[in-house]
């Protein structure tokens, strides 16, 4: 059992940061997300709403009144007041009612993209942008998977310029810290261009 | 695990489906749904409480007070006891309704996290 965060914060309150790490299925969320911590499996087995009804087909199901959604995440503390959490967010769209509670509060997300399915990426980034989560796109370089530009998948993405894109090789310790750097990095400049706090601007009910 | 007709075996999971492990409940006593990184830790319960105990625990209520006994979020307790997240948030509702589980502070998740905090993740993702 590896440490909890402890609640001796010297009277600093306590700091739980969420980042997502979302992207299509494959793309490599677990890998990066198990490359900067320790991964360990979450699984929620939602009673259906009406938030969830609308993306789960339910025909010819009559008596399933849960869904199963499987992710991972890792915590990696900084301080005994500061701790992070990364959320492997599920990729798919039915799993939406889902990400309004991870993105609740949410500093960022990194969308990880896979280059031979780039369409993967459209949900993650659709989201991220009506919801006002500061992102970026991580392009995961697979082995054998052919090179693009970074800006070539900005344009193919219809991506703000502002919206960082970077490379990355999520199997990497140094280039999933890189990534995450470049998130927070980013978080802070959108702070300072707007005058006022990027992260944490969602003020819908969530958690 | 594919819908179909195959037998299940030890790996495909508890067949209790987990929503019996609350009595069928699927939304917390409280009516209040913690945070998913919620902050949570057992409380010392006093010697003579013991006797009246207003809800009987269950095994996992029990083991839930055994994790908590270090303070841990909301998703390490379903993580570590492999419940899906909705039947923990019962479980743990109840233990805050009775006080044997306390929600730590922290910062709220939609305050504005301070340039300086900021600063300080930037700093800690560094140093790693």
């Amino acid at each position: 059992m590896d440490s909890a965060p402890s609640d001796d914060t010297g009277g600093i309150p306590l700091t739980i940061f969420k980042i997502l790490v979302a992207g299509g299925f494959g793309a490599g969320k677990t890998t990066l997300v198990g490359a900067i911590s320790e991964v360990r499996p979450l699984r929620t087995e939602e009673a259906l709403t009406s938030a969830s009804v609308g993306h789960d087909d339910l025909r010819g199901v009559a008596a399933k009144n849960t869904t199963t959604v499987a992710m991972d995440f890792g915590r990696i503390t900084m301080s005994n007041h500061l701790v992070l959490y990364l959320f492997g967010t599920p990729g798919q769209e039915r799993f939406w009612f889902m990400w309004d509670e991870l993105s609740y509060g949410a500093l960022g997300a990194v969308v990880l993209a896979d280059t031979r399915r780039l369409d993967d990426c459209f949900p993650s980034v659709d989201y991220f942008e009506r919801r006002r989560v500061p992102f970026l796109v991580a392009i995961n370089c697979f082995d054998g998977a052919p090179r693009y530009d970074p800006e070539d998948v900005r344009i193919a993405l219809d991506l703000d310029p502002r919206v960082p894109v970077v490379l990355c090789d999520a199997r990497s310790m140094t280039s999933a810290k890189e990534v995450l750097i470049t998130l927070v990095e980013h978080v802070l400049s959108g702070r300072a261009a707007a005058g006022q706090p990027a992260a944490g601007a969602i003020t819908s009910a969530g958690g | 695990m594919e819908p179909g007709g195959t037998w299940l075996d030890r790996d495909s999971g508890p067949v209790v489906r987990p929503y019996a492990l609350t009595g069928g409940r699927t939304e917390p006593a409280s009516g209040e749904v913690l945070d998913l990184v919620a902050v949570v830790v057992a409380v010392e319960p006093p010697e003579a409480a013991e006797d009246s105990e207003p809800v009987p625990l269950t095994p996992e209520h029990r083991r839930i007070m055994s994790l908590c006994r270090n303070p841990a979020t909301v998703a390490d307790v379903a993580s570590d006891m492999a419940l899906p997240l909705g039947v923990v948030r019962v479980l743990l509702a109840d233990l805050l309704l009775t006080e044997r589980l306390s929600v730590l502070p922290r910062r709220p998740a939609d305050e504005q996290p301070s340039t300086a905090l900021l600063k300080e993740v930037l700093h800690g993702l560094r140093a790693l």
